[in-house]
């Protein structure tokens, strides 16, 4: 199955960097190397309040579909609801993908209500 | 028939027992909502959480020549020297009274607060508020 395609209740975007180091010299000059020319490491934190817990636990079956954090995965539109800016601007830069950074998390609010967290990095 | 309420219709019973000198009581039931608001909508929804239910009352205390004291006996609900267990709940009914038709409302509850005093110029009374606890037993309004 895809990752769910339901409009988030949160959402929060780090567009993440490019591969550079940066050397210091004793004089405080710095020089930067630049090791790759695509943005990655993008972080994306969804938050799901008070769905039933019908469509919380099709996180876990997503999560299990791509065994955790191992497989990358593109997310349905959905889950840019909301968002009326550039679609690429908050999603995974070009050549891209997303992957699970930490296990979703399910709160449970009441009996059939349940707060799902997912928290996504981006990796070339 | 029509029919106005006022205090007189009014009784509280702990324990299936009349009170007797009860001045006032009053219940508060609470709905919890939870926000379903998405981003994208512009209009906040919500789904219906837990309910809550709660209130106070205000008992005279007064003994009535034969050692029945209500408000004493409200008020070790809380004022003892042993503490308070699961078991010390009181099935509560709060009812109006219309001819031989009972409207109540019954709750099992704890005692939550309880106070009282003395004051010149003014009759003593003790003042119990309570917390409900589950489902309401019985509506009868």
């Amino acid at each position: 199955m895809a990752f769910p395609s339901y409009a988030p209740s949160s959402r929060s975007f780090s567009a993440g960097d490019y591969a550079y180091k940066t050397f210091q010299s004793q004089s405080g000059k710095e020089v930067r190397i630049l090791y790759g020319d695509k943005r990655t490491g993008m972080t994306l934190d969804l938050g799901y309040s008070n769905i039933p817990d019908t469509q919380a636990d099709d996180f876990v079956a997503h999560y299990d579909e791509v065994k955790g954090g191992f497989t990358a995965f593109t997310l349905p539109a959905a889950f840019r609801t909301g968002w009326s800016g550039d679609t690429a601007a908050i999603d995974a830069a070009t050549g891209n993908q997303w992957r699970y950074s930490e296990p979703p998390t399910i709160t449970s609010v009441r009996p059939g209500i349940s707060s799902v967290t997912v928290r996504l990095v981006g990796v070339l | 028939m029509a029919k106005v309420y006022t205090g007189k219709d009014g009784r509280l019973l702990l324990d299936g027992i009349e009170q007797i000198k009860v001045s006032n009581w009053s219940l508060t039931g609470n709905l919890e909502m939870l926000e379903t608001t998405s981003l994208g909508e512009s209009q906040r929804t919500y789904t219906p959480g837990v309910q809550e239910f709660s209130g106070n009352a205000t008992l005279l205390y007064y003994n009535d020549g034969t050692g029945r004291n209500d408000a004493a006996t409200a008020l070790k609900k809380v004022l003892r020297v042993s503490g308070v267990s699961d078991g010390d709940t009181v099935d509560m009914r709060l009812r109006l009274v219309e001819g031989n038709t009972n409207h109540d409302v019954r709750l099992t509850t704890y005692i939550t607060s309880v106070s009282f005093g003395a004051s010149v110029g003014e009759v003593t009374s003790a003042q119990i508020s309570f917390q409900a606890t589950g489902a309401l037993t019985e509506v009868t309004i």
